[in-house]
């Protein structure tokens, strides 16, 4: 199952150039969404997007920057969610940029998905039970004795 | 027999469906075959596969004569769409950019 994703582009551009499209907010929504970001570690900003009802997405994407390395390196969080502020996915975009003799190859990896409802559950599914019931057991012991002690 | 519909945590407070639903995370199986790795009745087996359908936790697909059981990955399977969903998005973004730097002269 992928759970991250990844692409790699090549430009016959100077990585500052490159660098320009990923963080001028005007550049960035001639290809990408109108947005309000800013090149500064912390800020929180929003991409918007047209909703997807099928994936109870409102087409507003929360990000806070993570990293600035200017020409090198940006990374912000990706969050969203049916709307209300209500967040079922939590990800992560770093852009990677590395100079070449002729251009720039630019990095993308989308990664660090989680969703917000019923995934211990299912996580403990997929990465082994045996781990998952000792939790589960030690859970339901403590919640037994919360009670008696209570 | 009234309808059983236990919570997540009622259902995995069990160890017999802890342990059904540890089989069924390597492969999927008949009821027969789980049926076959316990001491219990067939009835009793079937009681409890019941409880994990109810639950949401296992779905049942009939193949021939057999009632085969699989684990179900809804959780898993919404996020992989949005995994999907968003790759595509990337990829057309990217392309966008690309033709966007194509056309811009060199400088």
């Amino acid at each position: 199952m992928t759970k991250s994703i990844n692409h790699t582009f090549f430009f016959t551009h100077p990585p500052r150039v490159v660098w320009e499209y990923l963080t001028n907010a005007e550049l960035m929504a001639q290809w990408l969404m109108p947005n309000d970001f800013l090149p500064l570690v912390g800020y929180d900003f929003q991409f918007k997007v047209n909703p997807v009802p099928a994936l109870e997405f409102d087409g507003i994407v929360y990000c806070k920057v993570l990293e600035v390395k200017p020409f090198t390196k940006l990374s912000y969080s990706w969050k969203c969610g049916p709307g209300n502020m209500q967040i079922t996915v939590d990800s992560l975009v770093e852009w990677t940029l590395q100079e070449k003799e002729n251009g720039t190859e630019l990095r993308l990896n989308h990664s660090g998905f989680k969703e917000g409802i019923h995934v211990p559950l299912y996580t403990a599914m997929h990465d082994g039970w045996a781990k998952n019931i000792a939790k589960i057991n030690n859970l339901l012991n403590t919640a037994t004795h919360g009670t008696a002690n209570a | 027999m009234a309808q059983q519909t236990l919570d997540a945590f009622q259902v995995v407070g069990d160890a017999s469906r802890r342990e059904i639903l540890q089989m069924l995370s390597k492969d999927s199986l008949t009821i027969n075959s789980i049926a076959d790795n316990f001491d219990m009745s067939r009835p009793a087996v079937s009681k409890h596969i019941k409880i994990l359908y109810n639950a949401g936790f296992i779905s049942i697909q009939d193949v021939g004569r057999e009632r085969y059981c699989t684990l179900k990955e809804d959780g898993f399977n919404k996020l992989q769409e949005w995994i999907n969903y968003f790759d595509k998005f990337w990829a057309s973004k990217l392309q966008k950019l690309e033709t966007i730097l194509n056309n811009k002269t060199k400088n």
